[in-house]
Parts: structure tokens; sequence; C-alpha cells
């Protein structure tokens, strides 16, 4: 723990405040993603980064044309928030205590909850996460330390979420048809 | 009017209601946007995301989250094949599992 997102009345920024190892990790991760994404390997975590439109074969055309459609702006969106959330990490501001801050305006709450997610989707993958058990192992096994940094990323996606959702309107904006 | 022979007036539908109630008033099978259950997403963030996305009232939003949560899957939009193409697209910008399908 150690780190906090808090809504600062005077300008209405988000400010995260974070021990500088946190920052130094979420640098570390952020490269490592910017990189994947950059060149996706085929295989379970391109598969969940970037899923398919229609599930059904016989859609195989609309998939295709979909795909050309999106596909690159989607890659663009998610390496452009990397290198935002990079950008943020490196001009933060020493906080005392050895932790840094950095202030959000809103496209970066969301690049920074985008980031979150998808470093966690990418590590949950990779770690095979599921519903039933918890990420449990051996201190001696290389997925521990993943497990450990998946989870920090949980909590802090989770703290960074609970701000913004306590914010949104309690009544839509939307007409609301039954689904 | 139209450009070009002057004799066939072409209306072009600015709004994506009167797209569907077009391709409705056609006879075509309008499309469905399904998320499915993710064991990474938080249920916190996808109610975010429903809401901030869709516009969606907070208690809409966390009706949905629990049906995908509880379920495995919801409906969150539907309409025009395009309009269900895009908002596949926003979903998958926010890392949910999202797909589409007609709706049968």
């Amino acid at each position: 723990m150690g780190y906090v997102f808090e809504r600062r009345r005077r300008d209405g920024l988000l400010v995260c405040t974070l021990p500088e190892p946190y920052a130094e990790l979420l640098k570390q991760i952020v490269r490592e993603l910017a990189e994947m994404i950059a060149a996706p390997p085929p295989g379970e975590v391109t598969d969940r980064l970037f899923p398919r439109a229609y599930l059904d074969p016989t859609e195989e055309d609309a998939e295709q044309e979909w795909q050309s459609f999106v596909h690159d702006d989607l890659v663009r969106a998610k390496a452009d928030a990397l290198e935002g959330v990079l950008r943020d990490l490196n001009g933060a501001r020493a906080a005392g205590r050895e932790q840094v801050a950095i202030d959000l305006d809103e496209e970066g709450e969301t690049r920074w909850l985008q980031v979150l997610n998808d470093a966690r989707l990418t590590l949950g993958t990779v770690l095979g996460v599921n519903e039933e058990a918890r990420l449990d192992f051996p201190a001696d096994d290389p997925r521990a330390v993943r497990a450990a940094i998946y989870d920090v990323l949980t909590e802090m996606q989770n703290d960074l979420v609970e701000v913004l959702l306590a914010e949104q309107p309690e009544e839509g904006t939307a007409d609301e048809p039954e689904y | 009017m139209g450009p070009g022979t002057g004799t066939e007036e072409i209306v072009v539908p600015d709004t994506v209601e009167e797209l569907w109630a077009e391709e409705v008033v056609r006879g075509e099978t309008p499309w469905i946007v399904i998320v499915w259950n993710d064991p990474v997403n938080l249920m916190t963030y996808v109610t975010f995301v429903f809401q901030k996305l869709f516009g969606y009232s907070r208690a809409k939003a966390h009706k949905l989250m629990l049906q995908v949560h509880n379920e495995g899957r919801a409906v969150v939009s539907s309409g025009t094949r395009e309009k269900c193409e895009i908002d596949v697209a926003r979903l998958h910008a926010y890392g949910l599992w999202a797909t589409m399908q007609r709706d049968d």
C-alpha cells in the first residue's frame, strides 16, 4: 500500500501519490507492455487484448472487415495510453518521504484505468487467473513475483475505480431499454 | 435534395436511432452486443465502463454487471450492425470481452 488517488478540489485534478519503488515498477511494466503491443505475439494474451467482434464463424468476412477498420486504432490507442502513463511517471514530482505525485486530468484518469487494466489482463492471462482460486505460488516459483505484481495492480486499479465510480451520476443520460 | 440528378431525393439518416428505425422498417434483424464474464476485470470497473460508455444509470450499470458476473454474459447494447461494431470496439478499448450477433 502507500499509494492514494485523491480528487483535488482546487482544480478538479486527480492526484495520484505513490512510493517511488511503485513508480519504478509501473515504468517497467508499462515499457514491457508497450513492447508487447508493438509486436503482439500470437497467443492467449493477444487474443484477450484484441478479441474478435463476431463469434459466429460464418461472419468471417464481417470480422475481417471490422478488424481492418478498428484494429490499428485499438493498437494505437493502447500504445498512446502506455506512452502517456510513462510520461506521467517520468514527470512525477517529489512528494516527500520517498513518494512521488502525479496530477491527472480526465484523459489521464482514462489512460491510467486502461493501462492498469491492460496490464492486469496480460498478467492475469499469463498466470491463468480464475475466479475460484487465489493466485498462490511457492516463493521460489518465478510466477510468485508476477502474482504479487498482479495483486498490487489490482489494488491500485480498484482504488482508482472506486474514486471514479463514486463520481458517476446516479441517474443515467441514456434511454435504458430493457435487455 | 441529393446532388446529381435532381429527381431522386436521397435522405441521409443523421442519427443512430434513425438508422436503426430504417433497418427495422426494412425488416432486418437488429444486432446485440454481449459482454462476457472474465476472471480479471473488476466488478466495479465493469460497472464504471457501462456508465461511462453508455450513460446508463448506476442501478442499470450495476444490474448489467451482476448479470455478466452471475450468468456469464449480458446484452449491453443493441441496434444496427454499424452501431454494434462501434460499441464492441469501444468496449475492447476498455478491455472488456465483448462480441456481437444478430438478435434472433
